[in-house]
């Protein structure tokens, strides 16, 4: 009985896991491959190395607070399968209806409709998370919008990522050792910018697997019959490593498209801060959804942007043409003739008025849609361990 | 009899059904298609990518760009002109906004993708909205 319970575990953690590597794959590896810097190929292949570097390191802690911290008693392995499917289900009405579900609070919000149905909720713990998920989006928001008005105009004015024609590098096998030399086009800046870029999507991999790992793998580690963490850590990132390399060529451009709306640089510095945020909170054990702090991020340096106010002398001098395009990927040069204006001047007469892309009623309604799937989540799992009770 | 109709285009098919009515039936007024770029999508790729842009106004212009050229391709086709304006973020806000400087409103019933639930949490029926907003008559083609 325990080992048809371990194999349908097994099996809905795959699933869990084999989605989880679809999206979260489209979110960190989407920029650079639509950048044409990376390969689908190559990136699932990063991406399954630094998810399971993710897991098995900062991982662990959030596997302590899904497996026995939100809950006073041990999660069992019968309980675990159950939230599982749950996380599958929520995971389902994403794919079918193509509303974002974050994956770590609806996994929370089963294992709390599961404390709460069998009086084991660690109402301490809980509020702990409960308060880091309200506090993170208003955090994302705000380092986004720090971005967004002060930050990525100055360095977008001196920083160029372009992809040059032909390989970035190329062997040279006449020596006796095979020595890389520059591609044709290559320069040392086209080569640092790749080299960040690349940086960026390992840094977000790694944090999709401390946040992520967890979700597939802790449900299965439970009491009797349930596998070792080790295992457990295995199995979820050999299914998010097939997800990385199936599905996610799929939302890589789908996920990736919405994010190829957004120029490259603003994209690494979305990656940077959402991983950041991810890693830090998943240090300290708190379950956090990587796609929840970059959507918040998104929407903070779109909302900072768009507020910033234009001056004349912006609007003016915006109107001599691109700056100078340089071939080579971030070119650390001043490009002349074009100069980041001061906040607060006056701001000529605009047809578009950039400031009804973010409203703050639009951004209510975005950041509620956000809430449903968890809530959801907690109380199908409330009504079905309090009606079957056995399961828990 | 109306004289200036705005027609609200997005991408779908029932946007363009939508112009050809307003045309063929409103043979000497004045038809203005606005399309709204930017609008709220389930991760904001859109309206954030917009607003990042150096001249939003442009950016705006060139994105909306495909739809204008669909509804002069419509008008072409009945040798009538058409104004184009472009607006940026919620749809249905930016057609209400504007409905005052009209006499009548031709719109879809429905938009692009309707199944998609983001879109409809996020922007809703934008014929229902207007229908039920906007200060002057509004047409909804089925």
């Amino acid at each position: 009985m325990v080992e048809v319970l371990l194999a349908i575990g097994i099996i809905a953690s795959i699933f869990v896991g084999f989605n989880i590597g679809g999206s979260s794959t489209g979110i960190a590896w989407g920029p650079p491959v639509g950048a044409g810097i990376v390969i689908k190929t190559t990136a699932a292949g990063l991406m399954t190395f630094f998810v399971f570097l993710g897991g098995w390191t900062v991982g662990r802690n959030v596997m302590d607070t899904l497996s026995g911290g939100i809950i006073t008693t041990e999660l069992t392995l019968s309980a675990g399968v159950a939230v599982l499917f749950f996380i599958g289900l929520g995971i389902l009405a994403a794919n079918i209806f193509g509303v974002p579900v974050p994956t770590s609070m609806t996994t929370v919000g089963a294992i709390a409709g599961l404390g709460l149905a069998t009086d084991s909720l660690n109402y301490a713990t809980v509020t702990e998370i409960l308060s880091y998920w309200i506090v993170t989006p208003f955090v994302g928001f705000w380092i986004g919008g720090i971005i967004g008005r002060y930050i990525y105009p100055k360095v977008n004015q001196r920083v160029q990522i372009e992809k040059s024609d032909g390989p970035l590098l190329t062997i040279h096998r006449t020596g006796a050792v095979p020595k890389p030399t520059f591609g044709p086009n290559t320069t040392w800046s086209e080569l640092s910018g790749t080299a960040v870029v690349l940086i960026l999507g390992c840094y977000m991999a790694f944090s999709a697997g401390a946040s992520n790992v967890p979700n597939a793998a802790a449900p299965l580690v439970g009491g009797v019959g349930g596998v070792k963490p080790n295992v457990a850590i295995l199995i979820a990132t050999l299914a998010i490593g097939v997800g990385g390399f199936t599905i996610a060529r799929r939302t890589m451009e789908s996920v990736g498209s919405e994010l190829s709306n957004i120029p490259l640089l603003a994209a690494l510095f979305v990656m940077f801060t959402a991983s950041t945020i991810t890693t830090l909170l998943s240090w300290i054990g708190i379950p956090i959804s990587l796609v929840l702090a970059t959507v918040m991020t998104i929407v903070g340096i779109g909302w900072g942007r768009a507020t910033r106010p234009v001056t004349v002398r912006e609007a003016i001098t915006r109107d001599t043409g691109d700056p100078t395009i340089v071939s080579g990927a971030i070119t650390a040069e001043g490009i002349e003739g074009k100069s980041a204006a001061p906040i607060g001047g006056d701001e000529p007469e605009e047809m578009v008025d950039a400031g009804d892309l973010f409203n703050p009623r639009a951004i209510i309604k975005y950041l509620s849609m956000w809430i449903i799937g968890p809530s959801i989540s907690t109380i199908l799992a409330y009504g079905f361990f309090l009606f079957i009770p056995g399961v828990a | 009899m109306a004289s200036r109709i705005l027609v609200p285009m997005d991408d779908s098919k029932l946007a363009g059904q939508a112009l050809e009515y307003a045309l063929d039936n409103f043979s000497d007024a004045d038809v203005t298609v606005i399309h709204v770029v930017g609008v709220p999508s389930s991760l904001m790729g859109e309206a954030a990518g917009l607003a990042l842009e150096d001249n939003i106004e442009e950016a705006a212009a060139e994105r909306a760009e495909p739809a204008f050229e669909r509804a002069r391709e419509i008008a072409n086709e009945r040798d009538r002109e058409i104004d184009t304006i472009v607006g940026v973020g919620h749809p249905a806000r930016n057609i209400v906004g504007r409905a005052e400087n009209y006499d009548t409103i031709v719109l879809g019933a429905h938009g692009a993708d309707r199944s998609r639930m983001v879109r409809r949490f996020l922007v809703g029926n934008v014929a229902e909205t207007v229908s039920k907003r906007a200060p002057i008559p509004v047409i909804i083609v089925r």
